[in-house]
């Protein structure tokens, strides 16, 4: 001890202070692997999304449907173009050219976009609608118990069940057993289902965490059960709620597995609202979706560095929405946790 | 209803209000347990929906197995075995005689020079596989046989269901018009049979033939090649031995033993092969999915446990604030990295990574490196890992937190140091809480889909353990990425949607026994803070 306090390190210090290391370290390799994810496509995918002449974001990316590239030489200069401007192209000149193609590497990604948004909101209006009014009757009616405590534990349960097996079921009973093909409708109740338990779990737990002695002292003052959940109970758990819907849309825009048989199509000409003979035919249409176009354009075509540019240019914009939602929540909890504190 | 109301709440009266004989109250209250009786119906659903599904699976693989013994394809394919037996000597002896011309090649020898000394003994070679030729001829004759009378029997199932279905539907004069012509199995099989006489009388013709050729065998002055020879007189004399034992499995073999459900539930269970679209018989057993599953979640566990718990603990621990307020979010933060877009960074550059990496130098020592293969387990296991540290960083802080501040304090009060404080109080305290966030995590890895489709190699074959480590490094298949896989192209109904059901039905198991756990140990090794 003598020598403690003389302030050389004991064995026992020397020792701890090697194996913080060690933790810091491997903290920090965790951190960096994730950084380098980040890094790898916000770097080449940045190289798709923007340019560096006026207007700075490719438009052309953004706003056109996925084409075939086409790449040739015409009167000495190297051309790269989608199907479209190629015939505008070939009209004009008046020639026939021989051309490479390169599948989906050309246009851009916005039928892609409109899906996901689509998916995400029909998806998102299901399930809070389902899910808080439910958590409502769980938390402020219904009667302690065996049974309640079982709900919950399915409930709980069944929010860790992976996101294919709600696939296959999408699959079975929305596709095959109703009939309605793969379609908006159909992904909407997979991806709804899917989130359901998380949206249930999470907003009846921020609405228990709120002490009973507010919903007393509004009963006591007279006021009916609705009244003093309307005024005491939801505006105090309306950040949890929020979050955990945030959490779902996050969740809900970035799986694949459950659309991959109920909604998504590898390509599409139209927009969804393009070339609909009914009005409901909208939901008994299958649109693009980002997150399996993605998968389509990794996994389903020949790789060469046509297609890398358009897999790196959608897996940024796909990135930059759900890390963005996230992002969000994660800012929106902590500033809540501030505001509200018992 | 409660758009009619006035908005002031202190208004009493309001509450009298009824509609429908309903008031306010009992109106909403009833909105809210519609609600959630739905959700629950809705959930409940799912469940019910997956075994329906799923359970459909065992009767329907059941009558397959039974055509495939009723047809005699199962007859055929024992005596398969012996051919491939055969097979696997031929590849042997072919084996010893490229590394006999790579080593003359080597030894600096004219290409002509080489093929003159290959045809010295080429007669041994070619007699060898020549004496396979009769055999095979044999049962490709059979397999076709029973082949073609299976897929006509097959098709008349199909037409007399069709047939079946037009009388339910009340058109009789529809379904009789058109002839089903009656498939007798057995009498196409007895075709086979009978010819069971060929088939051991090429077996004796085996049994004389190659003990003589074996005398022939070439002798060489290497020792390498000479003791790979000896080795194939080994195998060649164990072949030899064995071929009663096929003779007998044959005779042994019986047509008229039926096919019980426990037989193809363990079928499905213990199946060693997935196999789809085959032109013989589809098998769908689930060991090889399952094993690739397992594999890779173990990789990435390997990785996750120590990284995962390892940060929660830094952060809990050591870490000064602010550090602790920057790593905390961005860990949940790579939680919110979609799973595709973490498989495409595996195939654009992970997986090539990885590959460049076992071709370095420095690697030589590693006996299976280089890598021929990009996406493999052990790509798919360390991409998951990633994804599985912030499910158990999260959880396994949580429970750290929750360690009462006494009792670090106590440990402190009495001399140790921060370290022992922590290896030998705050985790064990905190140790239930841990285990049940590693089980978590091992839980989101072994039902991630995209991941493991987009890298883990997609070869449906179960692991070779025998490898050792190298083991890690093969192309595996798994539950989840055979379902993604194969779903798209299934018909509804069919033998093989029904056991990507039960595949799917497995998952779901699995995932509920892990949280149950997850939940049990959590509450069984709580500690009270009094």
């Amino acid at each position: 001890m003598e020598t403690a306090l003389l302030g050389t390190p004991t064995r026992a210090k020397s020792i701890e202070r090697i194996v913080f290391w060690l933790f810091r370290l491997a903290t920090y390799f965790v951190l960096l692997c994730a950084a380098a994810i980040f890094a790898d496509i916000f770097y080449k995918g940045g190289k798709t999304v923007f340019q560096s002449a006026f207007p700075f974001v490719n438009v052309a990316f953004l706003t056109e449907s996925p084409q075939t590239l086409h790449v040739f030489e015409h009167a000495g200069q190297k051309y790269e173009l989608s199907d479209s401007a190629f015939r505008i192209f070939k009209e004009e000149q008046g020639v026939s050219i021989v051309s490479e193609t390169y599948a989906y590497s050309g246009g851009g990604i916005w039928p892609c976009i409109v899906g996901t948004v689509l998916l995400v909101v029909g998806a998102m209006l299901i399930a809070l609608t389902l899910g808080v009014l439910s958590a409502i009757f769980l938390s402020e009616y219904s009667r302690p118990g065996k049974t309640l405590n079982a709900v919950r534990l399915s409930i709980l349960n069944l929010a860790g069940v992976p996101s294919i097996v709600f696939g296959i079921f999408g699959m079975g009973m929305f596709v095959l057993a109703f009939g309605w093909n793969v379609s908006l409708i159909a992904g909407w109740f997979t991806l709804a289902f899917m989130v359901l338990p998380i949206v249930i779990s999470a907003s009846e737990e921020s609405m228990r965490a709120i002490p009973q002695g507010l919903r007393d002292a509004s009963l006591a003052l007279g006021a009916t059960k609705w009244t003093s959940i309307r005024t005491n109970v939801l505006p105090y758990a309306m950040p949890g709620i929020l979050t955990s819907s945030i959490i779902g849309v996050a969740r809900v825009a970035g799986e694949t597995a459950p659309i991959m048989f109920t909604a998504a199509y590898a390509l599409r000409d139209q927009l969804p609202w393009q070339g609909l003979e009914r009005w409901y035919d909208f939901f008994f249409q299958g649109v693009m979706a980002l997150p399996y176009h993605i998968y389509v354009v990794s996994a389903k075509i020949p790789q060469n560095e046509y297609t890398s540019r358009m897999q790196y240019g959608t897996a940024f914009v796909f990135l930059f929405i759900v890390a963005g939602i996230t992002l969000i929540s994660i800012l929106l909890r902590i500033r809540m946790r501030k505001k509200y504190r018992w | 209803m409660s758009d009619r109301e006035p908005e002031d709440r202190y208004d009493l009266s309001s509450r009298r209000k009824s509609f429908l004989g309903l008031t306010k109250e009992s109106a909403l209250k009833g909105l809210f347990g519609g609600n959630a009786f739905v959700s629950i119906v809705v959930l409940g659903l799912i469940t019910f929906f997956l075994f329906k599904e799923g359970f459909g699976f065992f009767g329907q693989y059941r009558e397959d197995l039974t055509i495939y013994r009723k047809s005699g394809l199962e007859y055929v394919e024992l005596m398969r075995e012996e051919q491939n037996a055969l097979s696997a000597l031929n590849r042997y002896l072919n084996s010893i005689r490229t590394l006999q011309s790579e080593q003359l090649t080597e030894s600096g020898l004219e290409f002509s020079d080489v093929k003159a000394v290959l045809r010295k003994d080429e007669d041994f070679f070619y007699d060898f596989e020549d004496l396979a030729f009769p055999l095979r001829e044999h049962i490709l004759e059979a397999s076709e046989v029973v082949a073609t009378a299976r897929d006509s029997y097959e098709e008349m199932l199909d037409l007399q269901e069709h047939r079946q279905n037009l009388i339910n539907a009340g058109r009789q004069s529809e379904a009789n018009s058109f002839e089903i012509t009656e498939i007798d199995l057995g009498q196409m099989f007895e075709l086979v049979k009978s010819k069971e006489g060929d088939f051991n009388a090429i077996n004796r013709h085996l049994e004389e033939e190659i003990p003589a050729l074996l005398e022939r065998a070439p002798i060489y002055d290497d020792p390498d090649l000479n003791s790979r020879m000896n080795r194939f007189k080994e195998l060649a004399t164990l072949f030899l031995s064995e071929i009663p034992v096929y003779e007998e499995r044959i005779v042994l073999w019986n047509r008229e033993d039926a096919i019980s459900i426990g037989e193809s539930f363990t079928s499905f269970i213990f199946g060693k092969k997935w196999v789809t679209n085959s032109s013989i018989q589809n098998w769908y057993g689930i060991v090889p999915l399952f094993s690739g599953s397992l594999l890779v979640a173990m990789i990435a566990m390997f990785f996750a446990v120590p990284f995962g718990v390892g940060a929660a603990v830094y952060v809990n621990q050591v870490a000064r604030p602010l550090e602790q307020n920057l790593i905390k979010p961005f860990i949940e933060f790579i939680s919110a990295i979609p799973s595709v877009v973490i498989g495409f960074f595996g195939i654009a550059v992970f997986g090539t990574l990885i590959r460049n990496m076992s071709g370095w130098d420095s690697m030589e020592w590693v006996n299976f490196f280089p890598l021929s293969e990009r996406l493999t387990g052990f790509t798919a296991g360390c991409l998951l890992a990633l994804m599985a540290i912030p499910t158990i960083f999260t959880l396994a802080e949580d429970a750290l937190n929750n360690v009462p501040i006494a009792f670090k304090e106590a440990s402190m009060a009495l001399g140790s140091t921060k370290l022992q404080t922590i290896i030998r109080i705050i985790v064990p305290t905190a140790l239930s809480g841990i285990i049940s966030a590693v089980l978590l995590g091992f839980g989101r890895v072994i039902g991630e889909t995209m991941v493991v489709l987009l890298c883990a190699g997609n070869r449906i074959e179960i692991p070779q353990f025998t490898e050792g480590i190298g083991v890690f490094f093969e192309p595996v298949h798994t539950m989840t990425g055979i379902i993604a896989q194969e779903l798209g192209e299934v018909v509804n109904g069919s033998l093989h949607y029904r056991a990507l059901f039960v595949v799917g039905l497995t998952l779901f198991l699995i995932s509920l026994l892990i949280n149950y756990f997850a939940q049990k140990i959590v509450l069984k090794f709580q500690i009270s803070r009094g």
